[in-house]
């Protein structure tokens, strides 16, 4: 489904991203992992064209066969906006302060259906209830009159909203609490299983990551150091940063001796 | 608890508010009804009348022709602040339009856009003003392009930085994925915010307007006679200053009230819309 081949992100000082391969099939769950710097993020944004504009980005990313730089600008737009969406882990600013969520919601569906003032009322407020969110209260509201967790979770409905076939999650659930972070996981999960939709998950939890994905890729300084199933990366890590990452992962009981020694670099405090 | 003091200071700081708040609504209907309440005709010469002091038919006398002073002042208000605040809608409506497209767009515009707007800014307001006003000659129009030109780069300036923090946010990144049209953006995500901090520039900016417009009447650059300036009308007073002072008193007290007037308004409206200063405080 989406392939990335060799993709490279320059700044004009140094390679960021330094030639990664990735293959996500439909309906797979791909989280991908590494410490904060490694190019995760730019490599979710390169997908979408987000990068700006003083970084350079070359290699091939194709989805369903076509390569996405062989698209007009018209037409990519509609297929960026149809097929692919986005989650961002700043939920504040993921929509604009002085419109209300539902208008937002219906703007999307005015830009790519032809449904009329009802029906798209009728689908934003399903796209929102199906977060588990009050469907006409949240629709009304400006988003500085909902909490962080609610915020989050109307911007999932809101990439939901037009049947996407992958999801960009780019730590979705960093500036969450586990609890509500753990319900954000769990629509997208949903909403993937229902929809036979894609995921790219980035993220830096690989607690998280056992429990969701079902595949994973791990970044070292814009390089890919090791990929696969998740049972299998985890449980069997063959790169010595996979296990300084695993062994990095505090635990929850008090009385499991810690038995890996801390990644290189951090000390003990 | 709070002292009597401070008590009395904030009750006093209130009224000045609600004064001020007050005087501004009266300036606005003046320049709305300026027909319906000017006593007398404004520009009806009666050489006879010439230099009288005020007097119950005429409230604050007449000038060197014989006008009506009163009927001059109210018109006035209607050539100098109805003036001002032209100039100001017209300098925001180009300044906000520009701001945002290059803002928006970037790229050469925006480069080309911040050299023109850069040259703008290295030269003096005043002085520009008066320069071009005296280079096109004196007339309505050409002190109206004048102060205009002067005053659209503050408002492109500002939009145009709002804009450039604004559209690294992921809200916009989030709108242009969803295929949401560059001209939408601009006007449904990026107007609205920066339309506050406009506001508050241009509350600010009305007081200087005024005083550059009559500075420039005063000169002899702005509206031609017989029309009602309080500018022009301190000009034609200062010759009668000794024997009719009121002919100068008059308009310039008027101008000093009105810059006041405006400058509190522009002052508060920036407490209550600046967040930055709300978090000072």
């Amino acid at each position: 489904m989406l392939s990335i081949h060799n993709l490279i992100v320059d700044s004009s000082r140094d390679k960021l991203v330094r030639g990664i391969s990735l293959e996500l099939q439909a309906g797979g769950w791909l989280a991908l992992a590494g410490e904060s710097g490694s190019g995760k993020s730019l490599t979710a944004a390169s997908i979408g064209g987000l990068l700006s504009k003083e970084l350079k980005q070359s290699g091939i990313i194709s989805w369903q066969g076509t390569d996405l730089a062989d698209l007009s600008p018209s037409r990519k737009r509609q297929f960026l906006g149809k097929e692919i969406s986005y989650i961002f882990q700043d939920y504040q600013g993921a929509f604009t302060p002085f419109m209300t969520i539902g208008k937002q919601l219906d703007e999307q569906l005015l830009t790519h259906t032809a449904l009329n003032r009802t029906q798209r009322r009728v689908l934003s407020i399903e796209a929102l209830v199906n977060v588990s969110l009050s469907g006409e209260r949240v629709y009304g509201s400006y988003p500085s009159e909902l909490s962080g967790g609610q915020l989050q979770r109307a911007a999932i409905a809101s990439a939901l909203i037009l049947n996407p076939a992958l999801m960009i999650a780019d730590e979705p659930t960093t500036a969450l609490d586990s609890l509500t972070a753990h319900k954000v996981l769990t629509y997208i999960s949903k909403a993937r299983a229902r929809r036979d939709m894609s995921v790219l998950w980035i993220t830096h939890d690989l607690r998280h990551v056992r429990r969701y994905a079902d595949h994973v890729a791990i970044m070292l300084k814009g390089e890919i150091v090791e990929q696969g199933a998740v049972d299998q990366v985890l449980n069997a890590p063959a790169h010595s940063y996979t296990q300084q990452l695993i062994a990095a992962i505090p635990p929850l009981s008090p009385h499991v001796p810690r038995r890996l020694g801390l990644p290189e670099g951090v000390h003990e405090t | 608890m709070r002292s009597t003091a401070a008590l009395k200071q904030q009750s006093g700081k209130r009224r000045i508010k609600y004064t001020t708040l007050l005087l501004f609504v009266l300036v606005i209907m003046v320049i709305i009804m300026t027909p319906e309440i000017t006593p007398q005709d404004a520009n009806k010469l009666i050489i006879g009348n010439r230099l009288l002091g005020p007097s119950s038919e005429h409230l604050l006398g007449t000038d060197h022709l014989g006008r009506d002073l009163l009927s001059r002042m109210i018109a006035g208000v209607r050539t100098t602040v109805g003036t001002s605040l032209l100039i100001l809608s017209i300098s925001m409506v180009i300044g906000v339009t520009l701001g945002l497209l290059t803002g928006f767009l970037g790229g050469l515009y925006d480069r080309m856009f911040k050299r023109i707007v850069d040259a703008f800014m290295t030269l003096p307001d005043y002085i520009f003003a008066i320069v071009l006003s005296g280079l096109l000659g004196p007339g309505f129009l050409n002190l109206l392009f004048a102060v205009i030109a002067v005053k659209w780069v503050g408002y492109a300036r500002l939009v145009r930085s709002t804009v450039l923090q604004e559209k690294e946010k992921d809200y916009i990144k989030l709108a242009e994925l969803a295929g949401v049209p560059a001209l939408r953006i601009v006007k449904k995500h990026l107007l609205p915010r920066v339309m506050g901090n406009v506001f508050v520039l241009a509350a600010l900016d009305l007081g200087k307007i005024i005083l550059i417009i009559a500075s420039l009447s005063y000169l002899g650059l702005g509206p031609q006679p017989p029309t009602a300036e309080w500018g022009s009308m301190l000009n034609e007073g200062r010759v009668y200053f000794n024997t009719a002072p009121h002919l100068m008193l008059a308009p310039g007290i008027a101008i000093m009230i009105t810059v006041l007037i405006a400058n509190i308004c522009g002052d508060r409206l920036r407490d209550k819309l600046d967040v930055r200063m709300k978090k000072g405080a």
